[in-house]
């Protein structure tokens, strides 16, 4: 076995490795967070809408491609609304309740929404970049995490219309029950780590 | 008596028109000297990476420009530092397409390796700020109106609401231009609206309002990717009036003013990019005039091959090319480049006659969003039977992620942003010419309508426009035969049936011609010209009632012509109406006192009417 080989296999049992501290440690990881509404009362969108899928759609308000993809965000929340719950997630701490707010009026959004300054939703759902999705199971494991779709192939390089529907596949074998293929690619935009 | 001729029996040249016109010279900023930083050091943002931002990010990145955010200061900077690393190494950052070359454009937007490994070790290393005392001042920009206060501005009636979500929009805007005298326009700021949702922008000069034929109502706009202007006489469009992101408005050199008739209306023609709300756009457009109207005249040359575009689905290498040889000597001033989706090798070179080649642009990846003129640092003299090429290359696979059509489908060429093109636009300056042996531009714009007819029969335009520049030299069997090519490959074309009456009337058939002008009414009844000229051929035949009756329609659409005017009083004379006739004369002369054929014929009638 070469180098190569042996980094691959080390980078496939963290993924596992990862999956299990996830299942075993969301309780306390609940516990840590810190995300808040646009009132600034704590809430956590996991312990919310029982039943249903939790979405987590992460966004930056200076980030073209974000903005980009409102219109679909909203399209797809309403065609599962009655199986998946989406929450938008600022993750932008120099971002004020009425930056938000504005922003999300003009974009036409109809979604709750949650500031998370410190980050707590960001490290549960392992995304790096706005845009991207985290899509939380019924038992409130992490089922998939990364872009919306393939629209985007690098930074103002788009296709006129997705190929591939990340999230909607998610979503669907999420509420079915289904296990997922966890094949994530990660989104085209702005790096969430930039904001540290 | 007689009839004076005027333009209205002139031919008309069809250009197409998706041009433009315009440069872009971004920010004169100072030269940036790099830090020489040891592999070992520490790169900081202070010392290291502002001068590179500076230089080459805050133009665009800054409020009220076209890039998503400021790069301002360091806190900027951080909150994009790995994207940055990102676009940078990829060069989609600054938007640059060209290859380094050895023609050197004007304002080249190009990192060089040594800035993007800076900032790739900039941001490994943590972003780090650095010190205070090495940071270099922010650059200074211009506030509002980048040349001061413009003499005439022009804002756009409606504006268009850019839909949140879809396919790129395409709408242009049409500005009248309130002159009463012809004006030179020595530079043009266009202000395309929120610059952060217009990919480019470029004004096309409509010297005849034939756009407004395009409008549901006036000042409405209308969409289109592509548009194309008939123009009276031969006027060919000469400058580049452009806009892309960063552009700063360019001022023409002495003496290539651009003219601005009364009665002209600027058509703007924008590429909106959907942000995910929805965007209100309301372009504005300012213009500086210029106090000596313009001695060179340069002019745009259009090289096209749009009849081989006929794309097999799946296709990953299809090849178009061209090649014109100059009649006469130019400098080629700027080059404009323009494919739709599929374009993905894009290559212009010029051969000597002595066989030596030059580059004249090459983009590896073309990408229609971020399209612009490219203006040489330098005018590129490029003599007598030299030849331009073009070689371009379309990649019509599902490999190619920005194929519209998936999967793919057989694509040819046509003006949809769904069909393809291949242009290149190039502005030349024709130079050691001969005045006595006519305008040179003529002999450029003779050489390609031959070429496009050589190259294609079905050409419509090219024979048309090779009429027309017959015609302009009196060879009028030459453009008859043109013309009625024209005619045979599109027997319902308003423009072409008026222009083939027009030449017959010139010929001294007026009795031919009758049938085509009726016909060019008959497409488009609101028809000045063709009812200026049926005028002409009706009186031709000693019909002047007819004539009169022409010439009452044309001014019913053109209620100021001094000419129609002036026609009409001859019309009547001939009638022998002479009260009728002195008040349609007289009125040609409140409208233009010098206009020639109602002062003339002014005297001639009063001579009549004493005689007695
Ligand atoms: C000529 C104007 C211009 C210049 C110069 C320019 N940019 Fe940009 N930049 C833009 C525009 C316009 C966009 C938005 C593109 C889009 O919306 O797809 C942009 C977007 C970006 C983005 C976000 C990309 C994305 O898709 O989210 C980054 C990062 C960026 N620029 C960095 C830079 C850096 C670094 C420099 C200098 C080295 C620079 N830019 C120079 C116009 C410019």
């Amino acid at each position: 076995m070469d180098a190569k080989d042996s980094m691959r296999w080390e980078f496939r049992f963290r993924a596992i490795f990862v999956l299990i501290l996830l299942a075993v440690c969301l309780p306390c990881a609940r516990g840590q967070q810190s995300a808040m509404d646009l009132d600034g009362h704590a809430l956590d969108p996991l312990a919310t809408g029982s039943g249903k899928v939790v979405v987590l759609v992460f966004l930056r308000r200076d980030c073209p491609v974000s903005g980009r993809y409102a219109p679909a965000v909203q399209q797809i929340s309403k065609r599962f609304a009655d199986r998946a719950n989406f929450w938008l997630i600022y993750p932008d701490k120099s971002d004020t309740a009425q930056d938000i707010r504005k922003s999300v009026e003009e974009y036409r959004y109809h979604l709750p929404v949650l500031r998370d300054p410190q980050h707590a939703l960001v490290k549960l759902s392992h995304v790096q970049i706005t845009p991207e999705v985290a899509v939380f199971n019924r038992d409130r494991h992490l089922v998939y995490d990364g872009r919306i779709d393939d629209w985007y192939i690098d930074s103002g390089w788009a296709r006129s219309a997705p190929t591939t529907h990340e999230l909607e596949d998610a979503i669907r074998a999420a509420s079915a029950g289904e296990s997922m293929a966890r094949n994530e690619v990660r989104g085209v935009g702005c790096y969430i780590s930039d904001l540290e | 008596m007689t009839f004076v001729k005027r333009s209205g029996t002139q031919p008309l040249l069809i250009v197409a028109a998706a041009c433009v016109i315009g440069v872009l010279v971004a920010e004169p900023a100072s030269l940036r000297v790099l830090h020489d930083s040891k592999p070992g050091e520490s790169v900081t943002f202070n010392r290291d990476i502002a001068p590179i931002i500076f230089h080459s990010c805050s133009t665009c990145h800054r409020p009220g420009e076209a890039a998503p955010f400021s790069l301002l200061t360091y806190t900027d900077v951080k909150q994009h530092a790995r994207q940055i690393a990102d676009v940078t190494r990829s060069r989609a950052m600054p938007p640059w397409l060209p290859e380094p070359q050895e023609l050197k454009f004007a304002d080249e937007l190009r990192l060089r390796d040594a800035e993007i490994d800076l900032i790739a070790r900039w941001v490994e290393q943590g972003a780090v700020e650095g010190n205070p005392q090495d940071l270099p001042p922010q650059p200074k920009f211009v506030e509002g109106w980048r040349l001061g206060k413009p003499d005439l501005i022009l804002t756009a009636t409606k504006p268009f609401t850019l839909p949140p979500q879809g396919t790129d929009s395409y709408w242009n805007f049409i500005f009248p231009v309130p002159i009463q005298e012809t004006k030179w326009v020595k530079a043009v700021e266009i202000r395309p609206g929120d610059k952060r949702y217009v990919h480019h922008a470029n004004i096309l000069v409509d010297r005849e309002e034939a756009s407004r034929r395009q409008e549901k109502e006036p000042g409405a706009g209308f969409g289109g990717m592509e548009i194309r202007i008939e123009s009276q006489v031969f006027d060919p469009d000469s400058h580049l009036l452009f806009w892309k992101p960063g552009t700063v408005p360019y001022v023409e050199p002495e003496g290539m003013e651009l003219r601005l008739d009364k009665g002209t209306d600027l058509v703007l023609n924008t590429h909106l990019q959907p942000s995910g709300k929805p965007e209100v756009i309301q372009p504005s457009i300012g213009l500086y005039f210029s106090s000596h109207p313009a001695t060179k005249l340069p002019m745009l040359l259009q090289l096209e091959n749009d009849v081989k575009l006929d794309i097999p689905a799946g296709e990953k290498n299809f090849l178009v090319t061209d090649d014109f040889v100059l009649p006469v000597d130019v400098d080629l001033m700027a080059i404009y480049p323009h494919a739709h989706y599929l374009g993905k090798d894009i290559q212009a070179f010029a051969t000597l006659t002595g066989g030596k080649k030059e580059t004249l642009i090459h983009i590896p990846q073309w990408n229609l969003n971020w399209q612009a003129v490219y203006r040489y640092a330098e005018p590129v003299r490029l003599p007598k039977g030299t030849t331009v090429s073009f070689r371009y290359t379309y990649d019509n696979s599902d490999q190619n992620p920005l194929n519209p059509n998936r999967p793919p489908v057989r694509v040819r060429g046509g003006n949809r942003s769904s069909d393809e093109m291949c242009h290149l636009w190039l502005q030349m300056l024709p130079v050691n010419f001969d005045v006595a042996k006519g305008d040179p531009r003529m002999a450029l714009q003779e050489a390609l309508a031959r070429h496009n007819v050589e190259k294609n029969q079905g050409d419509f335009e090219a024979h048309y426009n090779l009429g027309s520049m017959l015609q302009t030299r009196d060879d009028l069997d030459g453009a008859i035969r043109e013309y009625q090519e024209a005619m045979s490959l599109r027997p319902e074309d308003a423009t072409a049936n008026n222009a083939l009456g027009a030449a017959l009337v010139a010929r001294g058939n007026a009795a031919r011609a009758t049938e085509f002008l009726r016909k060019a009414i008959q497409l488009r009844n609101d028809y000045f010209d063709a009812h200026y000229n049926l005028a002409f051929a009706l009186a031709g035949q000693d019909d002047f009632a007819g004539a009169a009756k022409e010439f009452q329609l044309a001014l019913g659409i053109r209620p100021d012509d001094a000419g129609a005017e002036a026609n009409l009083g001859v019309a009547l004379a001939q009638l022998g109406r002479f009260k009728e006739a002195k008040a349609h004369l007289q009125r040609a002369l409140e409208i233009d006192p010098e206009q020639p054929v109602a002062k003339e014929n002014l005297e001639a009638l009063k001579r009549e009417t004493a005689e007695h």
